[in-house]
């Protein structure tokens, strides 16, 4: 009995590993479909001007009141605080080696490119 | 050009749209300032705002509706000088010196402006970040000389205030146009500990906590500590510190943070707020680009009024801020940016993506200013 529930186990295990193969192959896929829908920066900001009229029509009931909306939906709060504070990505996480990692060529140093010289 | 105005719904963004409307001419109606809220209308700091917009200018007609829920304004000239303001304590003074940095150059005569009110709190930038970036950021487009200078005379801490700050700007014609397509690498890293009506060793601890951090990466790293006493220490108690990172070819990151307010929140302790305040730096520096996050707009718009001239400035990721400041620049000065992300190299560790933004000048030229 207890073999076959070793062995039972075993294939639970193999069905559970299935999802990490061609893990390699999968990352990379993501990666290029993700660069291929990278923002348009330039229609983030000007956009069309279109898309932003389109909660116009409102609904009535009874022909005497609107359906008022709450404007959580529109696209930005029109009456948030004005602040240029830029807050941070909470993703990332400063105690952790790679992150610090990933920023060291910034400072003197870190590596230089070559032709560059720290004189 | 003064006929035509613009139009806008609510209160956010509120100064950029005063500022630009200020800058080009064009009147400006906002509508539905907080309309839908139980307290409805303008608030104070606001109109604070309003009135020191008043007081550089001459000629401005402003017109508030009984509610305050519509503003209508149409700018005078900028006339500049020696100015005086108490700023509503409700928003610290960088909330109100971020828009003179924007209009100083522009004026008639060279302004001395005294701002009184609360110099730190966590809302808007503090008087001591905008010193040391937002200055140099200006000096590269060619606003310095003799005369410009921001200096903090007395510390005010939220919420009581009682600080003063005094900045002075010189007049400028015309704005150079600038190339800031590489920051360098950084050299080195300052800051400031501050503290106010607390024990001086507030300061010290902040330091000790931030250069932990900070020194995994660099050895040249000075923090000063400022412990204003007396009548120089305003009315609140709070401390905090602000740092800043300095690149070989002269550009400014900055990251600050300050203790809550006396009786709103929970304490602070100055060891977490040095740890937090130097990944905030970190953060920054992540970012990247050549002006950091914080003055992105004020480039933007000297970039905007510089002569008719190619400028180009390398961005970290652009800010919720930024992005509505881009557009009201298409609004009000028919200006639009090529926006290009530029991404790092594989080998390369400098953090996240960049935004290179490049555009032509509008060749403002300062009529206001006086001939000699």
């Amino acid at each position: 009995v207890t073999k076959q529930k070793e062995e039972e186990e075993d294939e639970d295990e193999e069905g559970a590993l299935k999802w990490k193969e061609n893990l390699q192959l999968k990352a990379s896929q993501a990666f290029l479909r993700q660069q291929e829908s990278a923002p348009n920066l330039r229609k983030l900001v000007y956009g069309s001007v279109v898309e932003v009229e389109d909660d116009e029509d409102e609904e009535e009931l009874g022909g005497l009141f609107r359906v008022s909306r709450p404007q959580n939906n529109k696209r930005f709060q029109a009456n948030d605080l004005d602040s240029s504070h830029f807050h941070p990505d909470t993703t990332h996480n400063w105690d952790l080696e790679e992150m610090l990692n990933s920023i060291r060529d910034c400072f003197v140093t870190g590596k230089w490119e070559e032709g560059q010289d720290a004189a | 050009m003064a006929s035509e105005g613009l139009s806008y719904d609510g209160c956010n963004f509120f100064r950029q749209r005063l500022v630009l409307s200020t800058l080009s001419g064009k009147r400006v109606k906002i509508k539905n300032i907080r309309s839908k809220e139980d307290d409805p209308g303008l608030r104070e700091f606001e109109a604070s705002f309003i009135r020191l917009l008043d007081k550089v200018t001459n000629g401005s007609r402003i017109e508030i509706n009984q509610t305050g829920t519509v503003l209508f304004y149409q700018p005078g000239l900028l006339y500049g000088g020696s100015v005086e303001h108490e700023c509503n304590p409700q928003r610290s003074i960088g909330y109100y010196l971020e828009a003179l940095l924007m209009l100083g150059a522009f004026m008639k005569t060279p302004l001395k402006a005294t701002l009184r009110g609360v110099t730190n709190d966590r809302t808007d930038p503090t008087v001591d970040l905008l010193k040391s970036t937002a200055l140099p950021l200006m000096k590269k487009f060619g606003i310095d000389g003799e005369g410009f200078e921001l200096k903090v005379v007395k510390r005010g801490m939220a919420p009581g205030g009682g600080g003063e700050v005094v900045f002075t700007c010189p007049v400028r014609r015309t704005i150079r146009p600038i190339q800031l397509t590489d920051p360098g690498k950084i050299k080195r890293i300052r800051g400031v500990a501050y503290s106010a009506r607390v024990s001086p060793q507030m300061a010290n601890r902040i330091v000790d906590s931030a250069r932990g951090i900070l020194n995994q990466f660099l050895p040249d790293i000075y923090i000063y500590t400022d412990h204003m006493k007396g009548a120089n220490s305003g009315k609140s108690p709070g401390f905090g510190l602000t740092l800043v990172a300095e690149t070989l070819n002269g550009c400014f990151l900055s990251a600050e943070m300050t203790s809550t307010p006396q009786g709103q929140g929970d304490p602070v302790l100055p060891e977490d707020l040095g740890r937090n305040c130097a990944k905030l730096l970190l953060e920054e520096v992540h970012r990247g680009g050549c002006v950091d996050s914080t003055n992105q707009s004020l480039a933007l718009l000297l970039m905007t009024l510089g002569q008719q001239d190619v400028s180009k400035v390398l961005l970290g990721p652009l800010s919720p801020y930024t992005i509505e400041f881009l557009r009201h620049i298409r609004d009000f000065f028919q200006i639009m940016f090529k926006i290009e992300v530029q991404k790092p190299l594989e080998d390369e560790r400098k953090g996240g993506d960049k935004v290179l933004l490049t555009g032509v000048g509008v060749g403002y030229s300062n009529i206001n200013k006086t001939l000699k």
